[in-house]
């Protein structure tokens, strides 16, 4: 009786399971773990993108022609999602700016970006395994790991990226990162927000059709500037209506934020292959489109 | 009764209905699996052949006869250097003889290129479907190797230049062109080798079994200084990764020669070592190097 009723349980699997089906079964197809592998291009700078409602990130209050003034970097510091603190410090680095000086980032200065911040970046390759999921970022090669349903260690050692775990939640992959360092140029995004140990960073991916993706761009296009072609390293077909790649992003951190904000990010698919791209060969200026100067050292490290 | 009933069936449709890893693209390995991390847990690094012609090593020794980490002097007599080549090594040795250092790539944190990068004290290479993608532990450096795929007519130099590879039998095997040489601290090793645009490196990956490898790093001890702070397991007696790559450029090297770097399994979870935070100074062995810093923002 006992074997007859694992061969029947047996016999159920099989049929709900795609391994073993001939073909994907409705069930299955909703059960597999969705596929974002591959380079994503990300469409706008500099900031990251608005929330659908409800607080949001801080946006750049000097505009061009009606749209974020790439070379000027001015954060609105009025935004009521920072505490004043946070707030004097996003309006002492806009008013460098406003003044023509410019301020040192974690990208210009060629240093690991850390989470939030690493989402500027202008392209993303999406490494599915079993038991991590790999990001590798455009601009300088930044790496971030990802453990797959695990949990954060008790005590966090802090670290350029932070502490990672994910999980699949259906169509969705949500990673909770934790214990970002503190580094030099610390900030949150390029305006200068700053961030505490407290950082906790939520982030759900997921594919979307064209219609839901031109939703959040025409959203985003009225408060980021769309980078124009043939200025990308990597480039993108602007007549793209394949799927596009979601990211929905929440950040809390009770020492300089006064409430959780979210921010919505849309990628599309790039056009040829990955192209190298390093901090330190820094040929394109992307605040003025122009060349920058390399950094360089007075003497040897070692 | 029922229990058991239900139990069976909440199993076994738990199991039908848990997320199954279904990715293809990414789950395809090719015909061997080399995934995973590697540690590669000696300094400055390269191994030398079984046979024939080898890489420039250290002149400067330990009383073990271990390569001397503190100063780099590459033994410019190498048959393999041609004339202009060998002057310049000696010319980097010289500035390491009088306590200098010269800049590298590693010390500018500058990207390696191909072969300098395997210096690198741990690399994660993820086998996809269509490419290989090698992820270095230093400062992140990342190389993607299109799959079954040719060079381009005409290559565009870059950092880790145009590398396309296919599998023969149990091996992978690299080939990589198009490497930039206009760049600063262009440099094969840490001994200032030289390289030219037409530098040509081939790569062959495979596994091999644990008292292979122990031989390869027992010669390889003979020259380079296993790093103290090993990450390598070293109770593990499976299968090793080794990598024998071969290196021809007419403008610089008088023959093609070969060097060999033996993988080792890890230890540690993936530890982020970023150049410009610098906490270890690997000539010196001892943590506080000096951290480059710009003088003015770049932009």
């Amino acid at each position: 009786m006992r074997g007859r009723r694992f061969l029947w349980a047996l016999a159920l699997a099989a049929a709900l399971s795609p391994a073993w089906a001939q073909g994907p079964s409705p069930t299955a197809s909703t059960v597999a773990i969705p596929d974002f592998s591959g380079v994503w291009h990300r469409w706008f700078r500099p900031g990251l993108g608005p929330a659908v409602s409800g607080p949001g990130p801080v946006t750049n209050l000097s505009r061009l022609n009606g749209v974020s003034n790439y070379n000027q970097l001015a954060g609105d510091y009025k935004n009521p999602i920072l505490k004043p603190e946070a707030s004097a410090l996003v309006k002492k680095r806009g008013d460098l700016s406003l003044s023509g000086v410019g301020y040192e980032t974690p990208s210009n200065q060629c240093w690991p970006g850390g989470v939030p911040y690493v989402f500027w970046n202008f392209g993303v390759q999406i490494l599915q395994q079993p038991k991590e999921v790999t990001m590798v970022y455009f601009h300088d090669h930044e790496v971030r790991r990802v453990r797959m349903n695990g949990a954060h260690p008790a005590h966090v050692a802090p670290s350029w990226y932070g502490d990672s775990v994910g999980h699949y939640e259906g169509d969705t992959l949500v990673i909770d990162t934790v214990g970002v360092k503190q580094g030099p140029f610390a900030m949150a995004d390029m305006y200068g927000t700053p961030y505490s140990q407290a950082l906790h960073v939520v982030e759900r991916y997921r594919v979307v059709d064209y219609d839901t993706a031109k939703a959040a761009i025409d959203r985003e296009a009225k408060v980021n500037t769309l980078y124009p072609r043939g200025l990308n390293a990597i480039e993108f077909d602007p007549n793209y209506r394949g799927k596009h790649l979601q990211l929905e992003l929440t950040v809390e951190d009770e020492g300089v934020f006064t409430t959780p904000w979210t921010s919505v990010m849309i990628y599309g698919r790039p056009i040829g292959a990955w192209i190298e791209h390093v901090c330190a060969e820094n040929t394109q200026e992307y605040y003025n489109n122009g060349q920058s100067a390399v950094p360089t050292a007075k003497t040897p490290d070692f | 009764m029922r229990n058991g009933w239900t139990i069976s069936i909440a199993a076994v449709l738990a199991l039908a209905l848990s997320p199954v890893w279904q990715s293809a693209k990414a789950a395809d390995t090719g015909p061997v699996n080399f995934s995973g991390m590697w540690v590669h847990p000696f300094f400055p690094g390269i191994e030398p052949p079984a046979e024939g012609p080898g890489p420039v090593f250290n002149l400067t020794r330990r009383p073990n006869g271990q390569s001397n980490n503190n100063q780099f002097v590459g033994d410019f007599s190498n048959p393999i250097l041609k004339p202009e080549a060998a002057a310049i090594v000696k010319q980097h040795g010289e500035i390491s003889q009088k306590g200098l250092t010269y800049p590298t790539p590693s010390n500018r944190c500058w990207p390696s290129g191909v072969p300098y990068i395997f210096f690198q004290p741990g690399m994660q290479m993820l086998q996809q479907q269509d490419e290989i993608v090698f992820i270095y532990m230093r400062n992140h450096e990342v190389r993607h190797v299109r799959l079954n795929q040719k060079h381009p007519e005409h290559v565009t130099p870059s950092w880790y230049g145009d590398s396309v590879a296919h599998y023969e039998g149990d091996s992978l095997v690299i080939d990589t062109v198009g490497i930039k040489a206009d760049r600063p601290y262009a440099m094969v090793d840490m001994f200032g080798t030289p390289f030219s645009a037409g530098i040509h490196v081939v790569e062959r990956y495979r596994m091999i079994d644990y008292d292979d490898a122990k031989e390869a790093m027992l010669r390889n001890m003979k020259i380079n200084p296993r790093v103290p702070d090993t990450r390598a397991d070293l109770d593990y007696r499976g299968k090793q990764l080794q990598v024998i790559f071969t290196v021809e450029d007419n403008g610089v090297f008088t023959m093609p020669w070969s060097g060999a770097i033996t993988y080792e399994k890890p230890k540690m979870e993936w530890e982020e070592i970023v150049c410009a935070d610098n906490p270890f100074d690997f000539f010196a062995e001892k943590i506080g190097a000096k951290v480059p810093t710009a003088a003015k923002p770049d932009f």
